[in-house]
């Protein structure tokens, strides 16, 4: 039960078939939620906080209201007294409460026949603030005297993930490291925007928005309204680079508070400037940490405080970190995390969160250490990561669960447990693989010149080498289960309704691509649904990396049930047999197994069966999940390891990545263009983050001040190398849909740590991120 | 009423002063491949092509596009016949989202006309005018080489 085996000859799983929707995108056909539209459609605009923390006095719309072409304003006096949680908490709250949190926090929408009269009327609206203290600082927020932000408090429960024992660790140590560092937040700024279109027409509400997870957002809008779920119709579309961005947003709710409110479709767009100030945005952390190892180059200690911010209105305790597994060979452990609300624009989730800051953090001391032992970093970590089968550091419960974890698997039954790799153990992959290709392809250790050399100096231009890794969960079942339904069709096509986004991840192929593999029919007789709530069952959506494992699994679970009932009926229908478990389908073929007998029917025939005298009940097939998937978060994890040469100048402080080797080991690979993809993109994420990529906020009123993208600078084709390699390992997953786990996070985790390590080879300094050419100038003066 | 000559056909619009050619484009004759994004000509998905030359149309006025002879993804190749900038995007997977992408089209194709046989670094330094997010950027430089080749036949 819940492990599926893996047959021996994959067919259209491990091909390189283009995206589904390859032939959309580069026609420019391809529909968007700036781009979608529908009859009777009106326009929204939303008003904006310009101070970072006050109450409304009063609001006076009368003479928006008046303005010709206005159809409806709504306030927080609109708002239903209803909380709603966005996905992993990234949001919690009324939808309006009548409380500013943050320069750019929403407080009224206007609705008019045109965007630009919507606009005007936002300038005639007159709020009168009574103007409260604000924190803009992180640690200024832990302060027991410091403005509350909000009504719970700022500061949520601290998250501790512990093994072993301090004072032994420090005891054992022959050398210490220690650090503190802070991370500035990353913008997701993502490339496309968003729109909403909601309708509130009777009873019904429908909304089109592009969005990662349609099920999620469903569920919101039923909090937010306190209507049932089944009077609510999400139709995720297509979105731009989302990396996290667009979930289930506030602005959405304000776009439905306005169709409720005029009766009519209104559309609320988001211009640039909200997207990237206003909306959401990685964290800030700050992190405190020591690091012990014995001179033999065993990590003895590992003691991490790490402090981030949830902004105004993120909810999370902690970052879903996974640094503490990829480096469990440590053998005492104690990382503690503490989230903190600031009067900052809303931070929540965004790629690899929690690793790409913390991992950093981790992978920066553990070179420290490395260093005082002279240990090469591919060696260091090789002896230090987790391999596959020890025992994760990463196993006890969140809050959203009832329970913990622990409690959850304890009480299934062993029917249910069936199969299922050891719980609280690392079921497949780890580093090891990929550091040993990867060290030879890169010819890692003939080029190292040890710690804080370069490979080679010509003038101001220094070299230097560096490895990074990183890990990431491959799904987590906190934020709730997924599911999958796979119907076939009487010509023996298959429609697949699993409900997920669609952000460039490619989810919407590799997902075909399991069902397809499972049903014995080519990609092609397969069409999927990913974001019509009415069609699909609910899912976690896309986040945490869940998709291909998760989803996947359900996807595959699907097609398997099936498939179960066409054998079924086939087998008594053409094959004389009571047994369905001697047929298969193979190239939309029902054969048997038996080598020899030769009879065979097509899919097609056979389904054509239920809509004759058949001994079906029903008219096409339909299949579900019927049994009970492992809990991810209990055995499968992701891996990444990276390899990359950069140039400092140490005159001018630029650096120039010249070299990029990227390992992943995500299980079987689905489709290897797709993951390729997905590798590289990850580590461009990274290698922003440790260049360029850091929001400024103005220190008076803490708005956005880098709200474009001529002031936040994101890598392009020239600054990453073309020639950039991606190499797989592909260590088979026991429960993952024919082998395959997550992957779009891990990548993104292993880039900075490499390029971080690099520089401190070429120069003999570490630079903090985002190592601006000020910042290595600065650091290299510091020295 | 201005004159615009758009994908080989000519229109007759009367365009606002304030009127984007972006806004024109897509409002106007719903030429949705025209993406726009950051609305301050940084991040090119929006680039169309003015006289042959790649423009970012939020930056450009629609009436200054008076004349001129404007191309934009809808005037390369189709779903059933593809450009070869366009089959190349797709073998070389020079894309995640698909957002960006028209306008790296254009502007790749605006690059092969004046440079049909690019070295890498050369494509790798043409493309940097516009923003791929996802971060498919070796795919597009691979993109530009391998539409390059098809063009050459």
């Amino acid at each position: 039960m819940g492990v599926h085996h893996m047959p021996k000859k994959l067919k259209v799983v491990g091909k390189d078939v283009p995206v589904l929707d390859a032939r959309e995108k580069v026609t420019g056909a391809l529909e968007y939620g700036v781009d979608y539209a529908v009859p009777k459609m009106v326009h929204g605009k939303i008003l904006r906080s310009t101070i970072p923390h006050g109450r409304i006095k009063s609001i006076d719309s009368s003479k928006a209201e008046a303005l010709p072409g206005v159809l409806g304003v709504v306030t927080h006096e609109d708002s239903p007294d209803l909380d709603w949680i966005g996905v992993w908490d990234n949001y919690r709250g009324k939808v309006l409460d009548g409380i500013a949190r943050f320069v750019g926090d929403e407080v009224a929408a206007v609705a008019a026949t045109t965007e630009k009269i919507a606009e005007q009327a936002l300038a005639l609206i007159e709020v009168e603030y009574e103007v409260l203290p604000a924190v803009l600082d992180v640690r200024k927020a832990l302060l027991d005297d410091a403005p509350q932000v909000r009504e719970e408090g700022n500061v949520r429960d601290e998250y501790r993930v512990v093994w072993g024992d301090g004072k032994t660790g420090e005891d054992e140590s022959d050398h210490i490291v220690e650090l503190e560092i802070q991370f500035k937040a990353q913008n997701y700024a993502g490339i496309g925007r968003n729109a909403c279109i909601c309708d509130w027409n009777g009873e019904k509400v429908t909304m089109w928005t592009s969005s990662q997870t349609p099920s999620e957002l469903q569920s919101g809008i039923h909090q937010a309204f306190g209507i049932p779920m089944s009077s609510v119709r999400v139709v995720a579309l297509p979105s731009g680079c989302s990396f996290g961005l667009w979930w289930s947003n506030n602005f959405m709710m304000l776009t439905a508070m306005l169709a409720k409110k005029i009766r009519k479709p209104v559309k609320i767009e988001l211009t640039s400037q909200e997207c990237m100030a206003a909306v959401k945005r990685r964290h800030i952390e700050i992190t405190t940490g020591r690091m012990g190892v014995s001179n033999d180059g065993q990590i003895t200690l590992a003691d991490f405080s790490h402090l981030m911010d949830n902004g105004a209105y993120g909810f999370k305790t902690d970052v879903y970190f996974f640094c503490c597994d990829l480096w469990g060979g440590a053998k005492n452990g104690d990382y503690r995390v503490r989230g903190v609300s600031t009067n900052l624009v809303t931070s929540g989730c965004m790629r690899a969160v929690g690793d790409i800051t913390m991992g950093l953090a981790v992978e920066r001391l553990a070179d420290m250490c490395a260093e005082k032992v002279n240990i090469d970093p591919v060696d260091f970590r090789m002896k230090n990561q987790i391999k596959s089968g020890q025992q994760l550091r990463m196993q006890e419960p969140r809050q959203h669960m009832k329970g913990t974890l622990t409690e959850y698997v304890d009480k299934l039954t062993d029917v249910q447990k069936e199969g299922w790799p050891e719980m609280f153990h690392l079921s497949s992959g780890s580093t090891h693989e990929l550091l040993r290709q990867g060290a030879e392809k890169f010819r890692f250790k003939e080029r190292w010149k040890g710690w804080g050399k370069p490979s080679s100096v010509n003038g101001s231009k220094h070299r230097g080498i560096g490895v990074g890794t990183g890990a990431h969960c491959c799904g987590v079942e906190f934020g709730g289960n997924t599911s999958s339904v796979v119907r076939v069709n009487h010509d023996g096509s298959v429609n697949v309704f699993s409900s997920c986004g669609r952000q460039g991840q490619g989810s919407e192929t590799t997902l075909s691509q399991v069902a397809a593999e499972e049903l014995g029919v080519s990609l092609d007789m397969v069409n999927i649904v990913t974001g019509d709530t009415d069609a699909m069952p609910w899912s976690s959506g896309s986040s945490a990396s869940t998709t291909m494992f998760r989803t996947g699994w359900a996807t595959r679970a699907a097609a398997k049930d099936a498939k179960k009932q066409i054998l079924r009926i086939a087998a008594i229908e053409y094959f004389d047999s009571d047994d369905p478990e001697t047929l298969d389908i193979q190239d939309g073929i029902i054969r048997s197994q038996n080598p020899e007998d030769n009879r065979n029917v097509s899919l097609e025939e056979m389904m054509n069966v239920l809509c004759s005298d058949s001994l079906a009940q029903t008219t096409v097939i339909t299949g579900r999940p019927d049994e009970v998937m492992p809990p991810t978060i209990a055995f499968a994890r992701q891996w990444a390891a990276q390899f990359t040469e950069v140039e400092v100048d140490v005159e001018t402080g630029e650096i120039r990545i010249l070299e990029f080797l990227a390992g992943q080991d995500s299980g079987t690979v689905v489709n290897p263009k797709v993951l390729k993809n997905q590798v590289i993109g990850g580590a461009i994420c990274g290698a922003g983050f440790a260049l360029y990529e850091g929001i400024e906020f103005d220190e008076n009123d803490g708005r956005v001040l880098n709200d474009g993208l001529l002031d936040y600078k994101l890598l392009r084709t020239g600054d990453f190398p073309s020639d950039a390699e991606v190499f797989f390992v592909e260590s088979p997953d026991p429960v993952g849909p024919f082998g395959a786990r997550g992957a779009g996070e891990s990548p993104a985790a292993a880039a900075a740590p490499a390029i971080c390590q690099a520089v401190y080879n070429a120069i003999g300094v570490w630079v903090d991120v985002p190592m601006t050419p000020e910042a290595v100038i600065r650091a290299l003066n510091e020295r | 009423m201005y004159k615009l000559n758009v994908n080989g056909t000519s229109y007759e619009i009367d365009i606002t002063a304030s009127e984007s050619l972006s806004d024109v484009l897509r409002d106007r004759l719903g030429l949705l491949g025209v993406k726009v994004s950051c609305g301050e000509g940084e991040c090119g998905s929006c680039t169309v092509l003015v006289d042959g030359k790649p423009e970012t149309s939020c930056l450009k006025l629609g009436r200054q596009a008076e004349g001129q002879e404007i191309t934009t993804i809808e005037g390369m190749g189709t779903y059933d016949d593809l450009h070869p900038i366009q089959e190349a995007y797709i073998e070389e997977q020079g894309f995640q989202c698909g957002f960006c992408t028209p306008g790296f089209i254009m502007a790749t194709k605006a690059f092969l006309d004046s440079n049909p046989n690019p070295t890498e670094e050369e494509a790798s330094e043409a493309m940097s005018g516009n923003i791929c997010r996802c971060g498919a950027h070796p795919y597009i430089v691979k993109s530009v080489l391998k539409a390059a080749e098809k063009i050459r036949g």
